[in-house]
């Protein structure tokens, strides 16, 4: 079976149904609490919170198409910030290789975790989220109008140009080209056929789609209006102060109160 | 309606108009020589001269790479102020000059369409999609509203959920809502450049319906919700049975508009046709062998049956006329060898918004060797998919896949790749190399073919497709109908005992299709390759395929004999097939005189053969015989 290539999961739950700016605030109090904290104790509940709505919101899919990357942030965090990490505390693993001091051990765990806590919220923002939500978040944040279009139309040309490269890679498969066999530089030069097809595709649509953007009166120069802009619902108002009530009080607990460090 | 803009009954003035992709020093000498625009090299227009009257339906038409849509650039200024080239002549497009005016600004009264919807799309929902074109023209945002709600409903997309992703639609729905943008854009002058092209029969019914309704308005001045509709309708097209839509033509030849006037009058005129390289309609060239007068020739099925009637000309269906016998196209059944492909159960699904699509549901499948077969259904019904299983770039869910009575799966590409080719619908999503010479071989040294044996392999595949002499030529350079050629050659140099054909007759014009089906064809009847054909072309299956496959929901709900299958236009119209003209009209002789068990007439030739008092030596394409 092949895979979709939209991560958005459609749905009705309370999160789906907030307004675009509400989800981005929710989304940058779990980013601040797994940012500020560096105590695994800590920054485990953005994660735990983070993967356990993914999963309710149906992204269990979505999940295990980024899990590699997941496991592999994880893993190569928890090899690598010892080696960045002062000492400290008792030793809680010696070998005749290396040592592992409990500060090692914690702050890796955490910076690890943070990590993973970005990556999985992340996912939970675009599966609940979709491509138009995201635009139109962005132009009531205030970005401009020609970024906001640009981000918007590559979201929406991903999955054209996803389709276009798996029929070109079809096409030289079926020529006999095998992407796989040879050196590590002959495997480098077998995307040429793959890669030429595809740039060529995308040149010849990036000037026609040029062309009927300016038919259909755009002017980055003109005036302009926008249509459907709304304002936050009660329930969008309350995520709002959620995701601020995380960011200031994650900042207070952190660096008033002195915890969740190691 | 709103005439304003016209000037003396006239949208479009065009004179002495030319205009060449590169920059010529000397705009006197643009010569008569044919130059396709892919090429970028020459001039294309060559003094063009022509009236668009207004509250018309006019349809333009010409030879692939004739100059058709380029020609059509120069209405909204797209050519000279997007496009670069060099331009001449004078212009005049609802009062205006397009070639002083920027496009956008051009874009408040002239609106357009063209074939490729997904280059067309910007919007993230259905609902910004079609605001996004008032939104650059400033209209005020409660104006919007009504403009989304009624340009919907004009494009029959009224029920669809105004924050759907235009990626979730199908073909036919992302064209509809182009249109519904464009025409929320409220253009005096809408121009169409092939909007069907890549769309399925069904997919293009839709739209023409559209447009019906659009012409239907211009020329009734009729309203579209609170808006008086398109003063004026251009299309582009190469298929004639959207053509006989309109109600003015112009044909366009070597760079000019050769002849122009009203659509009745220039698809009757063969002549004119034949030279501006245009599909004679069906009937009409079938009634000009039997006699009749310019004049007098049918457009219709309808107006076909009153002189039938009217001349008391006797229908005789093939097989039942004395020293004729109908032509089978490719392939007989006395010919065919072995089974090469056995598909047994063959499930395919795949995956779609978390939702499990079963693509190929359960379809068994008998290929014998030297068969033509097509495979046909609407858009999403499998056929694709299940061709896919041929040559073992997609495997089975469920039920096994048998080349030569092997497991396909079994056999890596190195071994089913060489002997079973396939030719994508797009020739640009496989070429990457800087000749025609080194994309033609590409797929034999895949297969490590070297030396002398390569060297004679690729130089037969290029003369096969009668490309020699440009061995040398890059491949971008050249025109679509070529570059078909050259992904056609490079398959046909690993000498492969089968080829699968996805959709092989989109964007070529009449002669490129008939010379490439020809080829196609020769292949199967003298060289004994197997061909597969996946298509919407039903005059394609009419004339080169004797089987064919239907497949509706991913279920092989037919496969027979294709004269056979089109005898029987109750079950096409469910499966939303339509038969060609010639099927069309004998269905309707054998039924009018009680021949229940006749068969149609696949070809204009067995048309006119059924139709004559003496046998007629037949003069048609795909293997039509006397």
């Amino acid at each position: 079976m092949s895979a979709a290539s939209s991560l958005y999961v459609h749905g009705d739950s309370v999160f789906h149904r907030l307004a675009p700016r509400a989800k981005i605030a929710l989304v940058a109090g779990l980013f601040a609490v797994a940012l500020v904290f560096d105590h695994p104790a800590f920054v485990v509940v953005p994660l735990v919170v983070a993967f356990g709505t993914l999963v309710a919101l149906g992204g269990w899919s979505n999940f295990r198409r980024v899990r590699f990357i997941v496991v592999a942030v994880f893993v190569v965090g928890l090899v690598v910030w010892p080696l960045f990490t002062p000492a400290g505390g008792p030793i809680w693993l010696s070998t005749p290789v290396v040592e592992l001091t409990r500060n090692e051990f914690l702050v890796a765990l955490g910076r690890s975790m943070r990590f993973a806590s970005f990556i999985i919220t992340g996912l939970l923002f675009v599966t609940a989220t979709s491509n138009e939500e995201l635009v139109a978040g962005l132009r009531s944040l205030g970005v401009p109008f020609a970024f906001c279009f640009a981000v918007g139309t590559a979201l929406r040309l991903f999955p054209t140009l996803l389709g276009a490269t798996g029929t070109v890679r079809q096409a030289q498969e079926a020529r006999g080209h095998d992407l796989r066999s040879g050196s590590p530089l002959q495997r480098i030069r077998n995307y040429i056929p793959l890669l030429i097809p595809v740039f060529m595709t995308a040149i010849r649509n990036v000037q026609t789609q040029a062309m009927a953007l300016e038919a259909r009166g755009f002017d980055t120069q003109a005036e302009r209006t926008f249509y459907g802009r709304q304002s936050l619902a009660g329930s969008d108002w309350v995520a709002v102060g959620v995701g601020s009530l995380m960011l200031i009080g994650s900042v207070l607990v952190r660096y008033v109160l002195g915890m969740g460090t190691v | 309606m709103d005439t304003s803009h016209s000037d003396g009954g006239i949208v479009a003035r065009l004179r002495d108009v030319i205009f060449s992709y590169d920059k010529q020093d000397d705009t006197s000498a643009v010569g008569d020589e044919h130059v396709d625009p892919d090429a970028r090299e020459g001039f294309v227009l060559r003094g063009v001269d022509l009236d668009v009257p207004d509250e018309s339906f006019t349809v333009v038409m010409g030879a692939s790479g004739g100059g058709k849509s380029t020609l059509l650039r120069t209405f909204n200024g797209i050519i000279p102020d997007f496009i670069d080239g060099t331009f001449d002549g004078d212009i005049r497009v609802l009062d205006r000059d397009p070639t002083t005016s920027r496009v956008s600004a051009m874009a408040r009264d002239v609106g357009m369409v063209i074939q490729d919807y997904e280059s067309q799309l910007f919007g993230t929902s259905v609902e910004t999609e079609v605001a996004f074109g008032p939104e650059n023209l400033a209209v005020p945002p409660e104006k919007i509203g009504p403009r989304i709600d009624d340009s919907l409903s004009v494009a029959g997309l009224g029920d669809l959920g105004r924050t759907r992703e235009p990626d979730s639609l199908s073909g036919g729905q992302k064209q509809r809502l182009v249109f519904a943008g464009v025409l929320a854009m409220h253009p005096d002058l809408l121009m169409l450049d092939e909007p069907t092209s890549d769309l399925d029969p069904a997919g293009s019914r839709d739209v023409l319906s559209v447009v019906s309704r659009l012409a239907e308005a211009a020329a009734t001045e009729a309203s579209v919700g609170d808006w008086d509709g398109p003063d004026s309708i251009v299309l582009v097209t190469h298929k004639i049975e959207e053509a006989l839509l309109a109600d003015h033509a112009i044909l366009l030849k070597g760079g000019r508009a050769a002849h122009a006037g009203p659509a009745e009058e220039v698809f009757r005129n063969v002549e004119a046709l034949r030279e501006s390289r245009v599909a004679v309609p069906p009937l009409v060239e079938a009634f000009e062998r039997l006699g009749f007068a310019d004049e007098d020739l049918p457009l219709a099925v309808d107006s076909a049956v009153e002189i039938v009637n009217n001349a008391n000309l006797t229908w005789t269906p093939p097989g039942k006329r004395d020293g004729y016998s109908p032509s089978v196209p490719a392939g007989t059944a006395t010919d065919l060898g072995n089974p090469l492909f056995e598909l047994e159960d063959i499930t395919h699904e795949y995956d779609a918004d978390g939702e499990t699509i079963r693509a190929v549901d359960g379809v068994d499948l008998t290929i014998k060797e030297g068969e033509a077969l097509a495979i046909v259904g609407h858009n999403g019904s499998g056929k694709t998919t299940l061709a896919k299983h041929l040559n073992g770039l997609l495997d089975p869910d469920e039920g096994v896949a048998r080349w030569n009575g092997r497991d396909i799966r079994e056999l890596g590409m190195s071994e089913v790749g060489r002997s079973v080719g396939y030719v994508f619908q797009n020739p640009d999503h496989q070429i990457f190399a800087a000749t025609v010479r080194e994309e033609v071989a590409f797929g034999p040294e895949n297969f490590e073919l070297t030396g002398e044996e390569l060297d004679r392999r690729v130089a037969r595949a290029i003369e096969t497709v009668e490309l020699d002499g440009l061995e040398d030529a890059d491949p971008f350079t050249l025109s679509k109908g070529q570059r078909q050629r050259v992904a056609l050659a490079s398959v046909l140099a690993t000498d492969p005992d089968a080829i699968v054909f996805d959709e092989p007759t989109t964007g070529l014009d009449a002669e490129q299709q008939a010379t490439f089906m020809d080829l196609v064809a020769d292949l199967n009847r003298e060289e004994g390759v197997t061909v597969v054909m996946v298509t919407h072309s039903m005059s394609t299956v009419a004339t080169y395929a004797p089987r064919t496959v239907v497949m509706s929901d991913g279920r092989k709900v037919a496969d027979e004999p294709t004269r056979e299958l089109f005898a029987d236009e109750d079950s096409l119209a469910e499966w939303d097939l339509r038969p060609p003209q010639p099927v069309a009209l004998s269905n309707r002789l054998a039924a009018e005189a009680g021949q229940t068990d006749a068969l149609p007439a696949l070809s204009v030739d067995e048309l006119v053969a059924g139709l004559a008092d003496e046998p007629i030596t037949t003069t048609g394409s795909g293997g039509g015989s006397t």
